[in-house]
C-alpha cells in the first residue's frame, strides 16, 4: 500500500517509521525538510509539499501540531486539497477542535474524497512501540481500510461515528489527563513541603487504586527536575484550552480543569512550553517572585 | 524502601521478638529488650481455641505462622488485641484479624456493630478504656479527627486504660495537629505510640489488601507489623508522628481531585454526544488508566454509587489536605477547586453515598432544595 505521511514531528516520525517497517510504501513530507532524512535512510521517498504527495498517494495521514498547522497543510498553496480528488483518500491524525475537523471534513469531501478524523491517545514512546490508542471518526468504509496501518501504528482503535466525535473524544481524555498532571503536581510539592520522601509517594501511589502508567512515568524525572518532553507542555495546554470551549459551548462545568488550564498557562509564561507537559510541576512549585 | 514483604513461616511456637528478628533482618535494640514485658505471641495452635465455631486449618493461619521456631516460649500467652471502630473499615479489618487466630476485643460506640464479631469469636468490652487495659495493643478505626481524639482521650478513653507495655496504634485518617495530640496523651501513659492510617478501601480492607502509612514509635511499629500483614499489603514506616496523617492527606488529596476530574470528563463526554461508557474504555486503554476509574467508572455512567468510601471523608480527607497545604504556605488550586465540589454534593445529600458521587454536584440542579 503506498502511503502518504504528512508532518515528523515528535509523533508523525515514530509513527512514519513504523509503517516504513511493516513493510508500507510511504512518501514523506515535512515542512522542515531535514527531518525527511531519517525516513529516507529507512527507504521513504519524499514529497516537496502536501500536494505531490497526494497526487502519488492513495492514502495520506496527516499528523500536525495543531488547528492552524492541519489547516495549513489542507487549505494552503500547494496544500491536500490542489490534489485531493475520487478515491483519494485524507487521515487526519492530528488534535484539533472539532470545528477544524469538520471544515477539513467538508472540503476533502466537496472534492470528491474521503476523510477520517483519526487523532491519538499516546505520546511518544507509545507511538515508537506500535501502542497508540486511535480515536477514529468520519467515512466508516476508509476506517475499516485504514485498519491495516491502524493495527501497526497502535494497540487498539476506536471507531466514534460522525466526525468531530474523535476529536473530542481526545480533548476530554487530555482534559483528564492535563488535571491528574496538575492533581499529581500538587501532591509532589505538598510531600515534599511536608517534609515527606516524594519517592514514598509515588511508591504508595503505585500500589493502590490510583496506580497509573503516567505517574510511574513521568514521576521519578519530576522530583529530579526533568522534563525531556514526549508531549509538550504547550501541545497539552492547547488541548486544556480546546476542551473548555468543548465545556463553554455546552454549558458543562468544569471547575477543575479550569484551574488546571491557569497551572499549563503559568508554565508557559514561565517559558517552560517546549518541555514534556509534566514541566508544570514548576509552575506549581514557584512561589517566589523573580524581578 | 521501608517497606517489608510478607512472610510466611511455619512454626510450632516462637518468640514474637526473634520472630521480628529473623523476619525483618534487624538487630535487636535496646529498646525492643526494655520492652520485654512487651512480647506478645500470636496463637501457636488456635485449634484449640474454643471460640472458633467453624474449622480453619491451622496451615492458612496467619496468625500461627508469622513467626520461625527459632527459640520457644512456649508459656507466653497469645497477643491480646483490641479493636475500637467497627465501621466500614474497621469491622472487616478486625474479623481478618479474628479470622487468623488472633485474640481480639472489640468496642463499638453503637454496641449492635460488635455483634456479627462476638459471633466470630470476638471478646466485648463496654468501652475504650476497658479494651485497652485488658488488651496488649489496641487499634482504633474512627471516622474522623473528632471520633478519634474522643475515643483516645475522652471519658473512658483509651489513655485511662493505657499502661507501660502497652500500644496504641490509631488506623484512622487525622490531621497531623490530632494525632500528635492523641500520642502526647497516650505516651503520657507510659504506652507506645503508632499512627497508621491506611490507603485502600472497603474491598481491600475485606481482602486484607491495605497500605499502612506508620510513624511514631518504631518499637511499636517493629511489633505489630505481623498483624499489620494480615490486614494489609504493604506497610511503610515514615518517621515522625504526623508524618503517616500528612502522607494519607497528600494520597487522598490526589485522589479526590482525580475523581473530580474524572467527573467532568464523564460529563463532558456525554453533553458533547459521546457515550461516557466509550470514554471509561479509552481511558482504561491509555497512560492514564487506573483502577479507580475502571472500577468506579461503569457505576458512575449508570449515576449510582454503591459506598465503598463515604463521600463525606474524601471531603473531610481534602479539607485536612488543604489545610496541611495552608500550614506550609501551599496554594493547592486543583485540591481547593475539587474541594469544592465534594460540598456541594454533600449539600446535595450525598454524604454517604460512594465519593464517585461528586459527579452529581457538576450536573445542574433545577430544583435548589431538592436533595438527591
Amino acid at each position: 500500500m503506498e502511503v502518504g505521511f504528512l508532518g515528523l514531528g515528535i509523533m508523525g516520525k515514530a509513527m512514519a517509521l513504523n509503517l516504513l517497517r511493516h513493510g508500507f510504501k510511504l512518501t514523506v513530507w515535512n515542512r522542515t525538510l531535514s527531518k525527511c532524512d531519517e525516513l529516507l535512510e529507512h527507504g521513504a521517498s519524499v514529497g516537496s509539499t502536501p500536494a505531490e504527495v497526494v497526487k502519488k498517494c492513495k492514502y495520506t495521514i496527516g499528523m500536525l501540531s495543531d488547528p492552524s498547522a492541519a489547516l495549513s497543510v489542507v487549505f494552503d498553496k500547494d496544500g491536500v486539497l490542489e490534489q485531493i480528488g475520487e478515491g483519494k483518500c485524507y487521515i487526519d491524525m492530528s488534535t484539533v477542535d472539532a470545528d477544524t475537523s469538520s471544515k477539513i471534513s467538508e472540503a476533502i469531501t466537496k472534492k470528491g474524497g474521503y476523510f477520517l478524523e483519526a487523532p491519538v491517545s499516546g505520546s511518544k514512546k507509545p507511538a515508537e512501540d506500535g501502542q497508540l490508542v486511535i480515536l477514529a471518526a468520519g467515512e466508516k468504509s476508509l476506517y475499516e481500510e485504514a485498519i491495516p496501518a491502524f493495527d501497526v501504528m497502535g494497540k487498539k482503535s476506536f471507531y466514534l461515528g460522525e466526525v468531530g466525535n474523535g476529536a473530542k473524544m481526545k480533548l476530554v481524555v487530555n482534559m483528564i489527563m492535563g488535571s491528574m498532571m496538575n492533581a499529581f503536581s500538587e501532591g509532589l510539592v505538598l510531600a515534599d513541603k511536608s517534609g515527606l520522601s516524594q519517592q514514598t509517594l509515588l511508591d504508595v501511589l503505585d500500589l493502590g487504586g490510583m496506580a497509573n502508567p503516567m505517574f510511574k512515568m513521568k514521576g521519578p524525572g519530576m522530583i529530579q527536575n526533568s522534563y525531556p518532553p514526549a508531549f509538550p507542555l504547550k501541545h497539552q495546554q492547547k488541548d486544556m484550552r480546546l476542551a473548555l470551549a468543548l465545556g463553554d459551548e455546552t454549558a458543562v462545568s468544569m471547575p477543575v480543569a479550569a484551574a488546571a488550564n491557569e497551572a499549563f498557562k503559568k508554565a508557559r509564561s514561565l517559558g517552560l512550553g517546549d518541555n514534556d507537559f509534566s514541566a508544570v510541576y514548576e509552575a506549581v512549585k514557584v512561589q517566589e517572585r523573580s524581578d | 524502601m521501608s517497606v517489608l514483604s510478607n512472610f510466611f513461616i511455619k512454626n510450632n511456637s516462637c518468640s514474637f521478638l526473634s520472630s521480628v528478628i529473623l523476619a525483618s533482618s534487624i538487630t535487636p535494640s535496646p529498646t525492643m529488650s526494655m520492652c520485654s514485658t512487651f512480647l506478645p505471641q500470636i496463637p501457636s495452635n488456635f485449634r484449640r481455641n474454643p471460640f472458633f465455631s467453624f474449622p480453619i486449618k491451622p496451615l492458612f493461619s496467619t496468625c500461627s505462622k508469622a513467626f520461625s521456631s527459632q527459640s520457644s516460649k512456649e508459656n507466653e500467652s497469645p497477643a491480646r488485641i483490641g479493636f475500637l471502630g467497627l465501621g466500614i473499615m474497621g469491622s472487616p479489618m478486625a474479623q481478618n484479624l479474628i479470622k487468623a487466630g488472633c485474640d481480639v476485643t472489640v468496642w463499638n460506640r453503637t454496641k449492635s456493630k460488635c455483634d456479627p464479631l462476638i459471633s466470630l469469636g470476638a471478646k466485648y468490652k463496654s468501652s475504650p478504656e476497658e479494651v485497652a487495659s485488658s488488651c496488649d495493643v489496641t487499634f482504633a478505626m474512627l471516622a474522623d479527627p473528632e471520633s478519634a481524639v474522643d475515643v483516645a482521650c475522652g471519658e473512658y478513653g483509651v489513655a485511662n486504660g493505657l499502661s507501660p507495655g502497652k500500644g496504641y496504634v490509631d488506623v484512622s485518617t487525622v490531621d497531623g495537629a490530632t494525632s500528635k495530640l492523641i500520642g502526647k496523651q497516650v505516651k503520657a501513659t507510659g504506652a507506645l505510640f503508632l499512627e497508621a492510617p491506611v490507603s485502600g478501601s472497603k474491598k481491600p480492607a475485606e481482602d486484607g489488601q491495605l497500605i499502612f502509612l506508620t510513624a511514631g514509635d518504631e518499637a511499636l511499629y517493629e511489633m505489630v507489623a505481623p498483624f499489620l500483614d494480615i490486614m494489609g499489603k504493604s506497610r511503610f514506616y515514615l518517621g515522625d508522628v504526623g508524618n503517616g496523617a500528612a502522607m494519607k492527606l497528600v494520597v487522598n488529596m490526589i485522589m479526590g481531585s482525580m475523581m473530580a476530574s474524572f467527573s467532568e470528563g464523564l460529563l463532558l463526554s456525554k453533553k458533547v454526544g459521546l457515550d461516557p461508557s466509550v470514554l471509561v474504555e479509552v481511558v482504561s486503554q491509555g497512560a492514564i488508566s487506573a483502577p479507580m476509574f475502571s472500577m468506579k467508572g461503569p457505576s458512575m455512567v449508570q449515576a449510582v454509587y454503591p459506598t465503598a468510601f463515604p463521600l463525606k471523608h474524601q471531603q473531610k480527607d481534602l479539607r485536612l489536605a488543604l489545610g496541611l497545604a495552608e500550614s506550609v504556605s501551599q496554594p493547592t488550586p486543583i485540591a481547593a477547586a475539587a474541594n469544592e465540589l465534594y460540598k456541594v454534593a454533600k449539600s446535595h445529600g450525598l454524604s454517604d453515598q460512594d465519593f464517585s458521587a461528586v459527579i452529581e454536584a457538576l450536573k445542574p440542579q433545577f430544583q435548589p432544595s431538592r436533595k438527591e
